[in-house]
């Protein structure tokens, strides 16, 4: 039951997801962004992060099979998406990585914004550890998003824990919309 | 508080019939000692129903909920308990004993203009003669704490060590919309709350002299450790590190914190002075290292970590600097909690999605789980006395503050229904 609930509510991220890509490159002709090969490039330091983080930090090597499409294909996006984890893991998941790209593009096109980037778990864990792993989370991402070519000082962090969950309920769908980072624009 | 500090408690000076030896002492669980819990009558003036039912109700609650006692039943009561008489040669012991009691409970009240004057005294019904007797001087609104009081006097003169009952429990409860630092007694009456950040606060404990509590907020846009002086409501912030600051604990000899920080980049431990100055890392290591409790003498601290895969409690020895895996069952173990006697660490462990409270020994030996059931057990904290934890459980749906004896008997909801409460610490001192 409960892990049924996992894998429909992963396949829906992923759908939603896909979803979402499709939107965008239909509504937007490719000439709408300027990312080519240096995409390409960043989308090739993803995957060596990815090994790097799965190797070097957790001591377990796993790693979402990625979607190859999704991670090259240029994207344009109109603000930023928030990114999801796994339970109790910090690393980028390939559809995370996508995301990023996205987020990363999008803050070079908006190079006056500075964003502080929020770290979440779900209630699982105890909420001690639940604010480092949000810590976690963040500063992953927003060593992501520097590989990305993000300058460091437009990006901060801050863990929320399990404080702030999107949907309160007790279910593996709901864990899953918590494990996130989110991306507040700094006024 | 302030007010209470006024109340007196004055140690009767009787003559000294030490006889505590003489009443066994038994675990709980195991045989308990008849106990005659009378009502208080007036000493003088108008007779106050409402007072003496609460001194009453006060009284059994804490003899329950000790696990030490069979409490007989008031209506078995002969014509003694209708009796003032506060020293044992005017108490009728024959009708006690007929009853089966083992020990006795009898005292008086008055009020002074708008004060409370409370006596109790507790006899030793078998040999006949007065164990130990208190007078309590206050104002009505103390009349729970003099019973409390007098509960933890019971406990010291058939065990040899006081009760827990009148020192305080602060908690974190979210009913104004907000997460806010709270105090209650150990029954969950006179809560009260401490903090208005309107923001999030966290996970709060006490100096070993009970007057500050610290915590962790975050209004200043950063989880940051604050201090509180319970005495004058003052508020200081001492630790705002870059990144977190959080699961703050006093050393038991209350001079120093130790607290997690993350400025490195990497959550480490970190010992405060308690001015807020830092002191020393006491980890390095890339792994998440959290939620330290301290040994009773200082020398030890336990924590959480991840730095072999999953979470696990760990016990740094500060004088070698030796770390050491304590935990070695379950994939999620956390929160641990040193006894104040040294001999055990309370701790959560997350199985099929719910955490329940375990002990083990600092040795990482004798590992036992305590609670069972639906719902989560979490934060678990020691009474000051080692006889009971106090923790949080979502068991009847929303949120609450639970106390149990130290060996999972006695599993009692104490906070009220309303907001989601949290993050329990037990006061050593009133």
């Amino acid at each position: 039951m409960k892990r049924a609930g996992v894998r429909n509510s992963m396949q829906v991220l992923l759908l939603m997801v896909f979803a979402a890509m499709l939107a965008v490159g239909c509504a937007k002709k490719p000439a709408a962004t300027t990312a080519t090969a240096a995409d390409q490039a960043g989308a090739q330091q993803v995957t060596q992060g990815v090994e790097e983080m799965g190797a070097g930090e957790t001591g377990i090597g796993e790693g979402m099979v990625g979607d190859e499409n999704a991670m090259s294909m240029p994207q344009a996006v109109s603000s930023l998406e928030r990114i999801y984890f796994n339970f109790d893991r910090y690393d980028l998941s390939s559809e995370a990585q996508a995301i990023l790209v996205n987020n990363a593009n999008y803050l070079k096109a908006n190079s006056d914004q500075k964003v502080r980037i929020e770290g979440y778990c779900d209630e699982r864990g105890s909420d001690e550890y639940n604010l480092a792993l949000g810590e976690r989370r963040a500063l992953a991402t927003q060593k992501y998003l520097e590989s990305l070519g993000v300058a460091k000082d437009r990006l901060s962090v801050i863990s929320y824990g399990e404080e702030m969950p999107l949907d309160p309920a007790q279910n593996e769908a709901a864990y899953a919309m918590n494990r996130r980072a989110e991306f507040k624009i700094i006024p | 508080m302030r007010r209470f500090a006024t109340l007196l408690f004055a140690l009767l000076c009787l003559p000294a019939t030490s006889v505590m030896a003489q009443i066994e002492v038994r675990a709980p669980g195991q045989q308990t000692i008849a106990v005659a819990n009378t009502e208080l009558l007036p000493l003088s003036g108008f007779p106050s129903p409402a007072i003496a039912r609460e001194l009453h109700e006060v009284m059994s609650y804490d003899l329950d909920m000790s696990g030490l006692f069979r409490q007989l039943d008031p209506a078995s009561f002969l014509g003694d308990a209708k009796r003032l008489g506060l020293t044992s040669t005017q108490v009728d012991f024959n009708q006690w004993s007929l009853l089966g009691s083992e020990i006795l409970i009898k005292g008086g009240y008055r009020m002074q203009g708008d004060r409370l004057l409370v006596e109790f005294r507790l006899f030793d019904v078998i040999h006949r003669q007065l164990l130990t007797g208190r007078s309590y001087s206050g104002y009505p609104g103390d009349v729970r704490t003099m019973a409390h009081k007098f509960a933890d006097v019971i406990l010291k003169s058939v065990t040899g060590k006081e009760g827990p009952f009148s020192s305080r429990i602060a908690y974190i409860d979210n009913r104004t919309g907000h997460k806010e630092l709270y105090l209650m007694d150990t029954d969950g009456a006179n809560s009260l709350r401490l903090t208005d950040h309107r923001s999030i606060v966290l996970n709060p404990d006490f100096s070993p002299n009970g007057r500050e509590v610290i915590f962790t907020s975050y209004r200043p846009g950063n989880p940051d450790l604050y201090r509180k002086y319970l005495g004058t409501g003052q508020e200081a912030r001492l630790s705002f590190k870059k990144g977190l600051n959080i699961s703050a604990r006093f050393k038991p000899d209350g001079r120093e914190i130790a607290l997690t920080q993350s400025e490195s980049g990497n959550p480490e431990l970190v010992l405060l002075g308690t001015d807020g100055s830092q002191r020393r890392r006491l980890t390095n290591h890339w792994g998440i290292d959290v939620d330290p409790s301290w040994s009773p003498a200082g020398d030890k601290l336990a924590f959480v970590s991840d730095r072999q895969g999953n979470p696990h409690i760990f016990v740094l020895d500060l004088l070698s600097g030796q770390t050491k895996r304590i935990s070695n069952n379950g994939k999620y173990n956390a929160t641990p909690a040193w006894s104040p006697d040294g001999d055990r660490i309370a701790f959560t462990r997350l199985e099929g999605n719910v955490f329940d409270i375990y002990t083990i020994r600092p040795d990482g030996t004798d590992e036992r789980r305590l609670t069972f059931g639906p719902g989560n057990k979490e934060h678990p904290r020691w009474s000051p006395d080692g006889r009971f934890l106090v923790f949080s459980s979502d068991q009847d749906g929303g949120k609450g503050i639970y106390i149990m004896r130290a060996d999972g008997t006695g599993m009692q909801r104490i906070s009220a229904t309303g907001g989601q409460s949290q993050h329990p610490a037990w006061s050593r001192q009133r």
